[in-house]
């Protein structure tokens, strides 16, 4: 299983680009110029989501840094006891729409901690694999195209989170509970 | 909501900064300008004498330490650490600790949070009496240290991601050029309309407002499974890449279609078939079954992703979004 995956992970880039390149070269295309005049818009569209990724990382860091991770913790933490959520994974919920990174380092805290066979390891991990930094991606897809009138992508996405979340632990319980 | 999730963040972030920074006050937490007993050791034949540099060791109790700080911990070692001096007198000194693997964890924290965070404890030490020939009996007072949460809000949360954001747009650039360039040679061979094809009944249900051919079809599904096998590096510019293509059906620039939400959400919600990182994790920690999670994961991350459509299919209908159109 493992070889596997990890064959697919590594053939996948390589074979697509491949894959592309020649069957548009036997189709005529002159990849060369094409491919260049399509690589010159990367440096503006990277340029163009500073602002919007410097404003919504600031705000998190500044949620981060001043330590609301803890007190939010202690807010939410006897209904996600009710669900089955150990408190240890809890910062890890809070912090995976917010920071991609940040909740990557708790997980790997909470998996060598507690071990990557425990419940609490196995919870993160299926946590951390629920779903995605949904702030950073608005940020950065809706950056790169200049909008900021953003209407119900965030409670959409919110939605999506608290709902992957919560599955993550109901799944995890009924696996290995 | 953005503007205020915007602000509601920052707002709680230095609530919660000015809340620990005032108990740490009122508890006198670092207790600040108090002096802690010390045993100060030179080599022998050494004279503390005004405006010498010197260095030495101080020798301190940490079960007395720790009741000083009034923390609960039992620890009855005691400790010795270097101190490097600088003499105004010869009994005042300011001292720098540099930090130890052993060092008391609040003497740790204080240290980093010292604004010379220059991995030494900054103080100062006073000698009070001489024991025997290389010693002296001395007190050590750390430097003050006050609003240490709101420091950490500006050095880390301000300035440090303000420069972290930089950092990762710049670092898209190249792996940005590279997929823009291969989409473009895919569209040009009509590859991208080609995979819009095959998925049409679905991606038409999905993006009822995207024309079938439209190019976004094809990066859509592009970017969604790169997504599914994991290649984070391929799917962003290629998303990007859809973004930019669903911008050109935008008629208001500036405010998100209803097809780009929807796309958004099933990024954020993302399906993800080889979660290579969490695995990759997992196996270093030692796990015996390292990919036994990929199924409850594949579960619980599909449950996402269809209650994010669901609710972004309900929600634009309700008039406040549907106005913003207009």
């Amino acid at each position: 299983m493992m070889t596997i995956l990890q064959v697919i992970s590594i053939a996948a880039i390589p074979a697509l680009i491949v894959f592309i390149l020649t069957y548009a070269a036997l189709k005529g295309v002159k990849i060369y110029e094409v491919f260049v005049e399509g690589a010159k818009e990367g440096f503006q569209v990277a340029v163009r989501i500073i602002p919007y990724l410097v404003a919504m990382l600031v705000a998190i860091g500044i949620f981060r840094a001043g330590g609301a991770m803890e007190m939010l913790g202690m807010l939410v933490g006897p209904i996600t006891n009710l669900i089955g959520m150990d408190p240890e994974v809890l910062p890890l919920a809070i912090l995976r729409p917010l920071s991609g990174s940040g909740a990557l380092g708790v997980m790997s805290e909470l998996v060598t901690t507690h071990g990557p066979d425990s419940l609490i390891g196995r919870m993160a991990s299926v946590m951390m694999g629920s779903t995605e930094t949904t702030f950073y991606v608005m940020a950065v897809y809706f950056g790169s195209v200049s909008v900021y009138r953003t209407r119900h992508a965030i409670p959409g996405g919110l939605i999506a989170d608290v709902v992957g979340l919560i599955a993550a632990v109901f799944v995890t319980n009924l696996f290995f509970g | 909501m953005l503007n205020y999730i915007w602000l509601g963040l920052i707002i709680v972030g230095i609530i919660a900064a000015l809340s620990t920074d005032f108990s740490d006050i009122l508890s006198d937490k670092y207790r600040n300008n108090e002096s802690i007993d010390i045993i100060l050791s030179f080599d022998e034949g050494i004279e503390p004498s005004a405006g010498k540099m010197m260095s030495g060791t101080v020798t301190i109790d940490l079960a007395y330490l720790h009741a000083f700080y009034g923390i609960d911990i039992k620890d009855d070692r005691v400790v010795t650490y270097p101190v490097h001096m600088t003499f105004s007198s010869s009994e005042k000194a300011i001292a720098r600790i540099p930090v130890q693997e052993d060092f008391p964890t609040l003497w740790k924290e204080m240290a980093v949070a010292q604004p010379t965070d220059d991995g030494k404890l900054a103080g100062s030490i006073k000698i009070i009496s001489k024991r025997d020939e290389t010693s002296y009996q001395a007190e050590f007072v750390s430097d003050p240290l006050r609003f240490i949460g709101l420091q950490r809000v500006t050095n880390d949360g301000i300035v440090g991601y303000a420069s972290t954001a930089v950092t990762i747009a710049i670092g898209l650039i190249g792996i940005m050029a590279l997929w823009l360039g291969v989409m473009k040679v895919a569209e040009e061979a009509g590859l991208v309309q080609a995979i819009a094809t095959g998925l049409r009944p679905i991606m038409t249900r999905l993006f009822p407002d995207v024309p079938a051919n439209h190019p976004a079809m094809g990066a859509m599904i592009l970017n969604i499974s790169a997504n599914m096998l994991g290649l984070a590096n391929a799917a962003t510019p290629l998303g990007l890449k859809a973004m930019e293509e669903l911008n050109k059906l935008n008629k208001k620039l500036g405010t998100a279609t209803d097809a780009m939400v929807t796309f958004l959400v099933i990024n954020t919600s993302s399906v993800q078939l080889i979660p290579a990182t969490v695995i990759a994790i997992r196996v270093s920690a030692g796990s015996a079954n390292p990919t036994e999670v990929i199924v409850p994961m594949i579960l619980a991350t599909a449950t996402a992703t269809i209650a994010g459509i669901t609710a972004v299919k309900l929600l634009q209908r309700l008039p406040v979004y549907k106005k913003q159109l207009d």
